[in-house]
């Protein structure tokens, strides 16, 4: 009796499991089994099902670190840090997966007032901000009409200076949300694919070579002009590198 | 029988030593080439007197002297030795190649004959016999020749170029010097060194000479184009033979000086194709094999690995680069120790050339040293060649864990530090949150922008709402009329409904007056008649034309029952009844 019972919640579950989660657990045990190519395909197929996690993004970076894939692992660790920024096992594995790649660059540290800034406007997510924004506008329209509707001295009191508040954190986010999204447009990632990419000066094979770049390395994607790419390194140098060599973060 | 076989021995040593003693009949020229204006000699020698000598018939030739008969006859050490020379000095007649015939001799009755010998006359020369200076004799007799192994090579293939002294027979060499040591502009050059002078047989132009080796050289062409080659100068002492003889008959010897060049060489040197180029070459030309090799692929941080980058085989080897290692930078390199090992002999150089890194990897992880690529061209096959090494995967097993700044965050100015307490490669997450690749930004969306304006809108519209609240609040008149309107609809409402259907229409009418009268009047539907509902209003102040109304309306509610009734009549009816109950509302106190 008891088995049965067991058996039918098995068979409820398996149902109740959508189709991804099965794919996800099987890619699971073949990755267990150190059959990473496999799970490679398994977990990439629930990629062409149009769904995805940091948890699927960070389980293909493993597989394709044990496969010593530099590119790939790189690429979906940074992808599953942009859906999950704060993970600590994703920016561990991260930080293991580039020891492997080539090219050190120096890091340009954004200084003063900036700094302060973008630590502000990076808190939150655009819609996050946005619905920040929503509530503070709803909060504020309440406590006016409360204001306004009250007889009191000391409720319009608090209710006025509240509203005020309120109206005032509603303004302040919606800019923060402006500013995010400014951001974020700026913000345009990408990883070098190519085991050697030459970066030009200008977007034409002849042009010289300013430097080269190996696989792994993060580079700012600034412009497209036909086939070629303007990238900025870490260290602010900028140059044209064809666009096949490199594979954009935010293109989902 | 014994002293027989000793007879029998004696003789047949007596016999060959009779058959030793063979009788030779040549003939001898003193040049076998000549210009049509020279002379030539030719003797006709044998060892034994002989009858009856025919000489050849020298048709091409004028016969200008002889024949001359010279016999000398001695005897060393008790063997006799006898030659007889018959000498003629020819006059060609015209260019041309001829050969004279046999002469023939009998001696002891036999008939010897001589070979045939060709002689070839070319155009007449400057000095026509005349006295040959012995500087003359030298300067045909010994010459320098530079051999090049291969005069349109590659640009930095390998050529070698061997000095050869050819001497002549009858002339020999006592002393030499080098007095112009070529230097070999645009090409890089090693000297083989020469261990003695050895002295070899060899031809020159179809005679016989002999000749040593002085000087071999191996040279790298470095720029492409005609190239000269400086010739060698010596300056050497021959020895020339002399008509002289000394007092053993021999000739004399006189010392020349002379300087002797083998002259200058062009070598025309092809560039590499530039087809096919690999963009790795470095300008290695020869026959390689090449490897990367590290001394262990599995150490902890802080130990020390060496990888060696290794070329071997044959051609240009300390004339290119060794192709760079490219690691990891999170590998700390130190500057490669380069190695050579390399000879050189006639066929170039040989060896192999080595760069060694020492490589100390810092913190744990896995380093892949991406493999490295080697081109070089075969001039064999004249075509570019390219050796790829395999990647090489160095696993650093214990250490300290990369602390490195997370790029993504840098650019955005938050610099985060890896959590020193998570030092393993973390495992795959195993449960998983779906979401749809695509979504749909709700910032700056319809919703988004509706939800941030329309709360304002709603401050205006309460505000109006509010007012017009106070506003009819404050109107007491147009109160009352407005409840007992509603009132009367109120209590109409089911009669309107069945507006059209007569008994129930009627019903519900008397029913809905009855209920009116209770609410506002507090009576009881036992104690209802006509005259009670008249006194009652009548007390509330209700002016008696309402009332009489009131009281028709309910008198037709019961006539109605029994009489046929029209749909208008009904509806007057109704407006009616409404009509009424608002009025008593209106003036009921």
């Amino acid at each position: 009796m008891r088995a049965l019972i067991i058996l039918l919640l098995c068979c409820f579950n398996t149902i109740v499991f959508s189709q991804n989660d099965q794919s996800f657990s099987e890619a699971n045990a073949l990755y267990n089994n150190g059959k990473y190519a496999e799970a490679i395909d398994k977990y990439e197929s629930i990629l062409d099902s149009k769904q995805h996690s940091a948890a699927l993004y960070f389980n293909l970076g493993n597989a394709n670190y044990k496969l010593n894939n530099i590119a790939p692992s790189i690429y979906y660790f940074e992808k599953a840090l942009l859906l999950n920024p704060n993970d600590k096992d994703i920016q561990n594995n991260l930080a293991f997966a580039q020891n492997m790649t080539i090219d050190a660059i120096d890091n340009v540290p954004v200084v003063g007032f900036s700094r302060i800034i973008n630590n502000v406007v990076n808190t939150f997510k655009t819609d996050t901000w946005a619905k920040i924004t929503v509530g503070g506008v709803l909060l504020f329209v309440v406590i006016f009409l409360a204001y306004h509707f009250s007889y009191t001295t000391s409720k319009k009191r608090i209710a006025f200076v509240t509203s005020i508040i309120s109206l005032g954190i509603a303004c302040f986010s919606v800019a923060m949300a402006f500013q995010k999204a400014g951001l974020d447009k700026k913000d345009n990632p990408a990883i070098v694919f190519a085991q050697e990419s030459r970066v030009k000066t200008d977007p034409n094979p002849s042009s010289e070579e300013v430097f080269r770049l190996h696989e792994g390395t993060k580079v700012q994607v600034l412009e497209t002009y036909e086939d070629w790419k303007k990238i900025q390194l870490s260290d602010n140098s900028t140059g044209w590198i064809p666009s096949n060599d490199i594979k954009l973060l935010k293109f989902f | 029988m014994n002293i027989k076989n000793y007879i029998s021995i004696i003789l047949l040593i007596l016999a060959t030593s009779i058959a030793s003693a063979q009788v030779k009949f040549e003939a001898k020229v003193s040049k076998k080439k000549l210009g049509v204006n020279e002379r030539l000699r030719i003797d006709f020698e044998m060892n034994k007197d002989g009858d009856n000598f025919v000489p050849p018939s020298f048709a091409d030739f004028d016969v200008v002297g002889g024949p001359n008969t010279s016999m000398s006859n001695y005897s060393r050490n008790g063997k006799r030795s006898y030659s007889k020379t018959y000498s003629y000095f020819l006059a060609p007649k015209k260019r041309g190649k001829f050969t004279i015939k046999q002469a023939t001799i009998e001696i002891d009755g036999e008939i010897y004959k001589t070979f045939p010998i060709t002689i070839n006359v070319t155009a007449a020369v400057d000095k026509p016999n005349g006295n040959t200076t012995a500087s003359d004799i030298a300067s045909e007799n010994i010459h320098l020749v530079a051999e090049v192994s291969k005069t349109n090579p590659y640009l930095n293939e390998a050529i070698t170029v061997v000095y050869k002294l050819y001497v002549s027979l009858e002339t020999g060499v006592s002393n030499w010097r080098e007095k112009d040591n070529p230097r070999y502009n645009d090409f890089w050059s090693q000297n083989i060194e020469i261990k003695g002078l050895n002295i070899e047989k060899g031809e020159y132009k179809g005679e016989e000479y002999r000749y040593v080796v002085l000087k071999k050289t191996v040279l790298y062409p470095q720029k492409t184009g005609e190239l000269k080659l400086e010739p060698l100068v010596l300056d050497i002492t021959v020895e020339v033979p002399t008509n002289r003889r000394d007092i053993f008959g021999r000739p004399m010897m006189s010392k020349v000086p002379k300087i002797v060049t083998a002259g200058s060489r062009t070598i025309n040197v092809k560039p590499l194709p530039e087809q096919g180029k690999p963009s790795d070459f470095k300008g290695a030309v020869g026959d390689y094999s090449f490897k990367v090799s590290t001394s262990k692929t599995q150490l902890n941080a802080t130990e020390s690995l060496q990888a060696k980058i290794e070329v071997a085989g044959k051609g240009n080897l300390n004339l290119f680069e060794l192709p760079k290692l490219t690691v990891p930078s999170s590998l700390e390199v130190y500057e490669p120790e380069h190695q050579e090992n390399v000879r050189t002999n006639l066929s170039g150089m040989q060896g192999r050339i080595s760069d060694t890194y020492t490589i100390v990897p810092q913190y744990r992880g896995k380093y892949p040293i991406p493999s490295i690529s080697f081109s070089y061209f075969d001039p064999d096959t004249e075509s570019y060649k390219r050796i790829t090494s395999d990647e090489i995967v160095i696993d650093v097993l214990e250490g300290p864990t990369a602390a490195i700044s997370n790029t993504e965050s840098s650019t955005e100015g938050i610099k985060q530090t890896i959590n020193p307490n998570t030092n393993t490669f973390a495992f795959i997450k195993t449960t998983s949150d779906w979401s749809s690749i695509k979504t749909e930004p709700f910032f700056k969306s319809k919703g988004f922008w509706s939800l941030v304006l329309l709360p304002f809108l709603a401050i205006p519209l309460a505000i109006v709402v509010r007012r017009k609240k106070d506003e009819r609040d404050a109107d007491v008149q147009g109160n009352r009329i407005r409840k007992a309107d509603r009132l009367a609809k109120k209590y109409l409402s089911a009669a309107k409904k069945t507006l059209g259907q007569k008994e129930a229409f009627y019903l519900a009418l008397e029913k809905a007056l009855h209920n009116y009268l209770k609410a506002k009047l507090n009576i009881e539907t036992s104690d209802f008649n006509k005259e009670k509902i008249e006194n009652l209003l009548a007390e509330r102040q209700v002016e008696s034309g309402v009332v009489s109304d009131f009281i028709s309306i309910l008198e037709n509610c019961e006539l109605a029952r029994y009489t046929p009734i029209t749909q208008v009549t009904m509806q007057n009816d109704y407006d009616k009844a409404a009509k009424t109950i608002s009025l008593i509302d209106k003036q009921l106190r």
